[in-house]
């Protein structure tokens, strides 16, 4: 926390515009009706994630931070995408509606409602800092990215929407992590690089998987595992 | 004080005169852009002297609101002139009369008359553009309202004069989240309150997918002038509004001299043309949205007017 | 050194195992493997009995072990053992993916397992247990039918999701440790610090952790990948899922417990005890419907899960060591459970319950294992989980918390009824008039790994060995033991 003393405030505000880039960034992932758009949103949110950290880390120049934000743009920005086309190429790169549970306009308000909750909770942690300077944009931001992540997971029904729910949850929880824990040591930023790329690998495979099996995507149609149905 | 009333007679014209001037460019821009070579900019000019030397012809089932409509429609935005900063940064003669929200009252107030006259006229497409426009309308006024109570809740006023001196000529706030939020949604809101794309095509002749343009079907020669001229000064106005209060107040006069003021002008016109430019931009790249994706439009603008309204309110 | 060598074991195994196509070496490899590693596990485990503090450090402030840590170790070096000799003779290569795939995956998923008690830096341990996931997903939608595939997505997306908001908790807790300023962010520096962390951050630490990963336990609402993934996946690898990896991130969870100890407003221990309690019942009314016999298994694992977090909700080392020893019985007999579940599979290949009638006639080695594992995993005396919950139970009435100890026995009473009631139908049910009784002959590895499993499932409910014993009581102190 004493790292952001120094910060002047055009990159406080830059930094602010960020997170709020990032949250406009997330609703675009929840409110999305292809599957094209929604990996651009994510692509989009990743981008402000490691710009977040390359502002945070300008001044006082730490490397460590510039480092995770290389780390975040190669391997979410860059390799994520790839390694999807490579995987599930049909699904990501048509013009495919999505399955949603509620509209457009209802699942924005329910995003915008989280959204106000995630500042509620998190205002009490930050007054627990001495100086809250970047925090008090980066927690609140980051733990909406984490609620309203989970939200899309819950309300889509194909697979690849689904993953990219699961990754804008870490998305968010990482925007708050650089503001949190400017500090946390290098192998942890590696290991978890690593561990998206394999999550991606492997939801990848068990996606085509899946797709051989039932011939689309669509994962809200497996529901056979159930007690109440009478066989 | 007397300077003061000279200068306020002085923003009207201004705002009378080069309204259609602003239309002119933005059409000719618009056919520039598809390799077209359009309309000369003037022509807006010439299109209002030959309305006014036409003859009227008016419905025999309509009522006096058919009649009075044109004139609201007119001095609605003229109105709005006398309450919002245009030529200088240091509150007119009438700038307390109102305050911003007064000031989307008066506003509504013209669009409202408008309405009530394209059903008034018993034209099937008049009452089904109004029905349109009504619903863009509804949709757009929470977030309206949501700007403004931002707005006003950072710069602790209403006024627009006090809100731009508090909140936007302080070179930090530029980059406030906020602010910048606000910028987006306001644009949006733009596109939707004056018809433009991707709410609707301003440049189409289909009765039966218009929403702005329906209203000034059945008008012709002096209130067919009134009603186009009255519907470029509001969104000359709205652009004033958008540039003055939220974006960039810069070269406006702030002295009292008749040279400052005189020469707030060209910059003013300045800063209308770059506007028009990235309107035109925006509008040759979208195409029109189907009629229910509007909601989906309007919702995404308020979402974004929400988020800067968090963020700026939770950082106190 | 001895942890180092620990660990290289399964990737050795993976590695190699995957050279070849060839089952036998690599079921053979495997199997060699984990009796190397249990080897090394059960010299580790007493090394940290004999040692004075009670620990052993490889590398200080990054990997270390304690007791708690080497009770997990060696309770996944036995599943280990178990799990890998049964796949010998039950894993059959030609309808589902190639043996490579398998053991190869397989010895990852150990592997993941492994790292998790020995890591002590709290944020490597997220990364550990993320590990164990991503290992286990496709081992879950292993026999590539509609079903296991369905299961294997629900298990990726709602662990996942757990995982993410664990992973927000673990940077929380980072922040109350650095804002207190501790220097050793290990479990034992936290525990040290904690009376300076602000009760705030613990709070919404702790609130996250628990939800995060509690849906990696199973806990209730949750929970509704573990019938499904842990029911569908190759039996063993259900040995495995059940019997020690939901244990693992519970063992994560419970190293909470004495930090948060330091902050009493937070209620850590009231929380376990709802969870619990809630879990104990769901579980036990769900066991009551359930038409397929894995998942009753799998149901039995979202009990017992909640019967330790309650266990330790309650507080005090009575109740912690009770809770300790339910850990081992639940293990031990889970995966004994799963054992005969598998054979009852292989035998007459429907996971049906209602189809499966007359076990006993048609093979009284698979009969007399599935009612033995039905009556050790419901709780019935002699058996060890009997020996574990009654303490607990008595624990609890000792400390006076009549309500929490009367709804644990209503629950594990009706679980006990729907579990015998299933079984026993299984078991000895009259099959319809007229069909042959096709006697079944059970490969020779699966009869091995149920006689060995069985053995510590009937002795420790009875005797329980005194290094063992002694492991038990230094884990719960560990603890901490307060509350």
């Amino acid at each position: 926390m004493q790292a952001f003393q120094n910060m002047t405030p055009l990159l406080a505000n830059l930094n602010a515009l960020a997170g709020s880039l990032f949250i406009i960034a997330t609703f675009g992932i929840v409110a999305t009706r292809q599957v094209r758009a929604c990996l651009k949103f994510f692509i989009l949110q990743s981008a402000l994630l490691a710009a977040s950290a390359f502002l945070l880390g300008s001044n006082p120049l730490s490397m460590h931070l510039i480092a995770v934000g290389i780390i975040n743009l190669v391997a979410k920005v860059w390799f994520l995408p790839w390694l999807l086309r490579r995987q599930v190429e049909e699904e990501v790169y048509t013009r495919r509606e999505i399955t949603q549970v509620f509209s457009i306009p209802a699942s924005l308000i329910i995003a915008l409602l989280l959204t106000v909750a995630a500042y509620f909770f998190s205002l009490p942690w930050v007054k627990t800092a001495a100086d809250a300077g970047a925090l008090s944009i980066n927690v609140p931001v980051g733990l909406a990215g984490l609620l309203l992540g989970g939200f899309t997971l819950s309300t889509r029904r194909e697979a690849v929407p689904q993953l990219l729910g699961i990754l804008a949850m870490e998305n968010g929880a990482f925007f708050a992590g650089i503001a949190i824990a400017p500090d946390l040591p290098m192998i942890a930023e590696l290991a978890l690089a690593f561990d998206i790329l394999l999550l991606t690998f492997v939801v990848g495979v068990l996606t085509r998987a899946v797709h051989e099996r039932i011939g689309s995507t669509a994962v809200g149609k497996l529901t056979n595992l159930r007690e109440e149905v009478q066989q | 004080m007397s300077k003061h009333i000279l200068f306020n007679a002085l923003q009207l014209l201004v705002v009378m005169g080069f309204s259609p001037l602003a239309m002119g460019v933005l059409n000719r821009l618009k056919e520039i852009v598809q390799s077209k070579q359009g309309p000369s900019i003037f022509q807006p000019y010439r299109d209002l002297y030959k309305l006014f030397s036409k003859d009227e012809v008016v419905a025999e089932e309509s009522s006096w609101i058919f009649r009075v409509t044109p004139y609201i429609v007119f001095v609605a935005p003229l109105f709005v002139t006398l309450l919002i900063p245009v030529l200088t940064s240091y509150p007119l003669f009438w700038a307390f009369m109102a305050d911003m929200v007064g000031a989307g009252f008066v506003l509504a107030l013209g669009g409202f008359f408008a309405s009530l006259a394209a059903v008034d006229s018993a034209n099937p497409y008049g009452p089904m553009g109004a029905s349109r426009t009504r619903m863009v309308g509804f949709l757009a006024e929470p977030i309206f309202l949501i700007v403004f109570f931002t707005v006003s809740f950072v710069a602790d006023s209403t006024i627009p004069f006090i809100v731009q001196q508090q909140w936007v000529t302080p070179q930090s706030n530029f980059f406030k989240p906020s602010h910048i939020l606000l910028l987006v949604a306001f644009v949006m809101l733009i596109l939707a309150e004056k018809g433009r794309l991707p709410i609707d095509n301003p440049a189409g002749h289909f009765e039966l997918a218009m929403i702005e343009e329906s209203k000034e079907l059945e008008y012709s020669g002096q209130g067919a002038a009134l009603m186009k001229w009255g519907g470029w000064m509001k969104f000359f106005v709205l652009m004033i509004i958008f540039l003055n209060v939220l974006l960039a107040p810069w070269g406006l006069a702030s002295t009292m001299n008749w040279g400052a003021v005189l020469w707030a002008i060209p910059l003013l016109l300045i800063k209308i043309l770059l506007f028009i430019v990235l309107l035109v931009f925006i509008e040759s790249s979208l195409a029109k949205l189907r009629l229910f994706r509007i909601s989906e439009f309007m919702s995404a603008a308020f979402v974004i007017a929400v988020v800067a309204m968090l963020t700026s309110i939770f950082k106190q | 050194m001895i942890l180092f060598v620990l660990i290289s074991i399964p990737l050795a195994a993976a590695a190699l195992s995957s050279s070849s196509s060839q089952a036998r070496f690599g079921s053979m490899i495997s199997v060699i493997g984990a009796v190397a590693a249990l080897a090394l596990s059960g010299w580790v485990a007493v090394d940290v009995i004999t040692s004075s503090k009670h620990v052993l450090v490889a590398i200080p402030g990054w990997i270390a072990i304690d007791a708690l840590g080497a009770l997990i170790l060696l309770l996944i070096a036995v599943v280990n053992v178990t799990a890998t000799l049964f796949s010998v003779g039950y894993m059959d290569f030609t309808t589902t993916g190639d043996s490579h795939r398998y053991y190869l995956n397989f010895n990852l998923f150990v592997f993941s397992m492994f790292i998790v008690p020995l890591l002590q830096e709290p944020n490597i341990v997220w990364i550990a247990v993320e590990l164990t996931t991503l290992f286990s997903v496709l081992l879950v939608g292993f026999e590539n039918t509609r079903e296991a595939l369905e299961a294997a997505w629900k298990y990726v997306v709602l662990t996942l999701m757990g995982a993410a908001i664990a992973l927000l908790g673990f940077l929380v807790l980072y922040w109350a440790a650095r804002q207190a300023g501790i220097t050793h962010y290990t479990w034992a520096g936290l525990e040290a610090g904690a009376p300076q962390m602000s009760p705030v951050l613990l709070k919404a630490a702790f609130t996250l952790i628990l939800v995060g990963f509690g849906a990696k336990v199973g806990l209730v609402p949750l929970h509704t990948w573990l019938p499904d993934a842990h029911s569908q996946a190759p039996t063993p690898v259900c040995a495995l899922l059940s019997g020690i990896e939901t244990t693992a991130v519970l063992y994560v969870i419970l190293r909470l417990l004495p930090v948060m100890s330091a902050a009493p407003a937070i209620h850590a221990n009231t929380w376990l005890l709802i969870f619990g309690l809630i879990s104990v019942g769901t579980a036990a009314f769900l066991l009551l419907r359930v038409r397929d016999y894995k998942r009753l298994f799998a149901f039995s694992t979202v009990e017992h899960m909640g019967i330790i977090l309650a266990a330790f909700g309650l507080g005090g080392t009575a109740a912690h060591t009770a809770a300790m020893l339910q850990i081992v019985g639940h293990t031990l007999t889970k995966s004994f459970c799963f054992y005969t579940a598998g054979s009852v599979l292989q035998m007459t290949g429907t996971r049906n319950i209602a189809s499966v009638r007359s076990v006993i006639r048609r093979s009284p080695l698979i009969g007399v294992a599935l009612l033995l594992g039905g009556l050790a995993i419901a709780g019935a005396p002699p058996f060890v989980l009997f020996l574990s919950e009654f303490s607990i139970l008595r624990a609890g009435l000792n400390q006076g918390e009549y309500l929490t100890t009367g709804l644990l026995v209503f629950f594990i009473a009706i679980a006990f009824f729907a579990i015998m009631n299933h079984i026993g139908r299984m078991v000895f049910g009259s099959t319809e008039v007229g069909d042959p009784i096709r006697p079944y002959v059970l490969p020779v590895s699966s009869r091995m790994t149920l006689i060995l499993a069985v053995v510590p499932v009937i002795v420790l409910g009875v005797y329980i060995p005194g290094p063992l014993q002694q492991l038990i009581t230094l884990a719960a102190a560990v603890l901490g033991g307060r509350g």
